[in-house]
């Protein structure tokens, strides 16, 4: 167990949450406005690592999961806030610099934007490009691409 | 953006203060080169790297030979493979995944069975585990050869090169022969491995082993042995713990750092639990230390692939399951060390034939962030050494 549980500390902040035990481990659901400052006081507290950023299209909304690590009691933790489509999620690279690419993949690949970020270009696909990981947006062979019916 | 505000994120200018304290591990703010000073020289590297990494495009500021902002352009080699798993069923997917990381592909598919196996719950063998460990452990090792090789290309040492090759030539063979390819080998699959070893390949890899240790320490001779290599080394791109840390490193590049820090001690998976090792550490962070740290562990290698032989148990390779395998809906994330570090799938599942996302946490895009950070201040000429040190496979880069 971690020396300051995750809990404690978004309750010390007054962060309104919900906290599950998942097959994927210790799950924290917000409201993306909280996330910034819910991140900032997480990793004061030992999560030093950003293992992962990334979104997920759940056929209604955009769901991010940020995945923290605390180095020193090799703990998990994952945290998910829903966006709207084309919303906006706050950029965490000031707390977490690892957060640079992955926002720039998931703003390009899932059709959002990441508010704050240094330099909000796309990193894998050419400009133009639709969000490729939406559900809305089907796999095409390249004779479809060429020639849309 | 105002004049003011543009002084303040002006830090690369002579005779500017800086804009107060950054966040942790950062020297800079990384804006990218497109708005940095224009009195500058901006380089293209690429899209093409001196060695044999993929494809990748750095826009490099320089300031004389001195570089002064690095910024990787990446892309390339997009497949889309995220995407197209979502197509595939949970068999399918590591065919896509070998051409993730397509210089140690048995790690990728291991961490996607691990995951799998982790939200279905599948038990797998006991057998299983352990061919995933050897298999894994000679990928490595071909792995870390190529490294070697490109490195010494990379610092403009031909011979190692090819030296490599009579090494790796003889791990490609016996994969080939366990798994029926050389490197595309679609061999680990969710409830255990696709076929037995064959009759013979015992033999033929303690025969590599005996060879392996010796070419082992040619290669290190010729290239940590020759002096020009080792100056060049020494204190060039250095990356300190608070870096590494910062930008999510993880693997040889951050033990390298001095965090001693390995998923197959720390979070144990397959046979690993049951082998003795060390983990071999750094403490500069830098391309010296990197080198050392690879070598070092190619001899954990050895060291491991003798004890898999030992021990290897007798049973089922696989268990029982049907083709058609349902997941049940949930998230679960499981994680291997590859030669690159840190391998981590995170499979969302809405309980169908597919999986409903798959996310691939490569090592090598999170090692490679740090591009900025460990190129600027140093020369143009240590930058492709920096670059090549990191080893970084484009193909799990851009996926």
């Amino acid at each position: 167990m971690p020396a300051t549980r995750p809990a404690d500390v978004l309750h010390a902040c007054g962060i309104p949450f919900e906290a599950s035990t998942e097959v994927l481990g210790e799950v924290v659901r917000l409201d993306v406005s909280l996330i910034a400052d819910a991140l900032a006081a997480l990793e004061e507290s030992g999560f030093d690592f950003l293992v992962d950023l990334f979104a997920t299209d759940t056929g209604e909304r955009l769901e991010v999961t940020w995945h923290l690590r605390a180095f020193a009691q090799r703990s998990d933790l994952y945290l998910k806030a829903l966006v709207d489509y084309d919303g906006s999620a706050p950029s965490v690279w000031e707390t977490y610099p690892a957060a640079l690419y992955p926002e720039r993949e998931a703003a390009e690949l899932l059709g959002m934007t990441f508010t704050g970020h240094p330099n909000p270009k796309r990193l894998l696909t050419t400009d133009g490009t639709e969000p490729l990981l939406r559900k809305s947006v089907l796999i095409r062979t390249a004779e479809e691409v060429r020639r849309p019916s | 953006m105002t004049d003011e505000e543009h002084m303040g994120w002006q830090i690369t200018s002579e005779g500017t203060q800086r804009p107060g304290p950054l966040p942790r591990g950062l020297r800079r703010i990384p804006r990218g080169v497109d708005e940095l000073a224009t009195e500058h020289l901006v380089l293209n590297m690429g899209p093409q790297h001196p060695s044999t990494h993929g494809v990748l495009h750095v826009l490099v500021e320089l300031d004389g030979e001195e570089v002064i902002a690095a910024e990787a352009s990446l892309g390339y080699l997009h497949r889309g493979i995220e995407k197209l798993a979502e197509s595939r069923r949970y068999h399918q997917v590591p065919t896509l995944l070998d051409r993730a990381d397509y210089l140690s592909g048995l790690h990728t598919e291991t961490a996607w069975a691990l995951t799998v196996e982790k939200l279905a719950g599948i038990e797998v063998p006991r057998k299983a585990s352990w061919l995933r460990s050897l298999l894994m452990e000679l990928n490595r090792y071909a792995s870390h050869l190529v490294w070697i090789g490109t490195f010494g290309l990379d610092a403009g040492a031909m011979a190692p090169f090819l030296y490599i090759m009579r090494d790796r030539e003889m791990i490609l063979d016996v994969l080939e022969a366990i798994t029926g390819s050389r490197m595309m080998f679609n061999y680990v699959r969710p409830g255990g491995v696709v076929a037995d070893i064959p009759a013979g390949i015992d033999a033929k890899i303690r025969e590599w082993l005996s060879h392996a240790s010796g070419w082992l320490d040619e290669n290190d001779a010729l290239l940590g042995g020759n002096e020009i290599f080792r100056l060049r080394m020494n204190g060039t791109g250095v990356i300190d713990r608070t870096t590494a840390l910062a930008f999510g490193m993880t693997g040889g590049c951050l033990r390298a750092s001095g965090v001693d820090y390995d998923l197959r001690r720390d979070v144990p998976y397959c046979a690993y639990p049951e082998l003795e090792f060390e983990v071999p550490t750094g403490q500069r962070g830098d391309n010296w230390d990197r080198y050392v740290v690879r070598v070092g562990e190619m001899r954990q290698c050895l060291r491991l692939i003798r004890q898999l032989l030992d021990g290897m148990p007798e049973g089922e390779f696989s268990s029982k399951r049907s083709r058609a395998l349902k997941v049940p809906a949930g998230e679960s994330y499981a994680a291997v060390e590859s030669p690159r570090g840190e391998l981590g799938i995170h499979l969302v599942s809405d309980g169908g034939l597919t999986p409903y996302r798959m996310r691939l946490r490569s090592p090598a895009y999170f090692n490679l962030a740090v591009v900025d950070e460990a190129l600027a201040g140093g020369l143009i000429a240590d930058a492709i050494v920096t670059l090549g040190s990191l080893d970084i496979v484009l193909g799990e880069i851009d996926r």
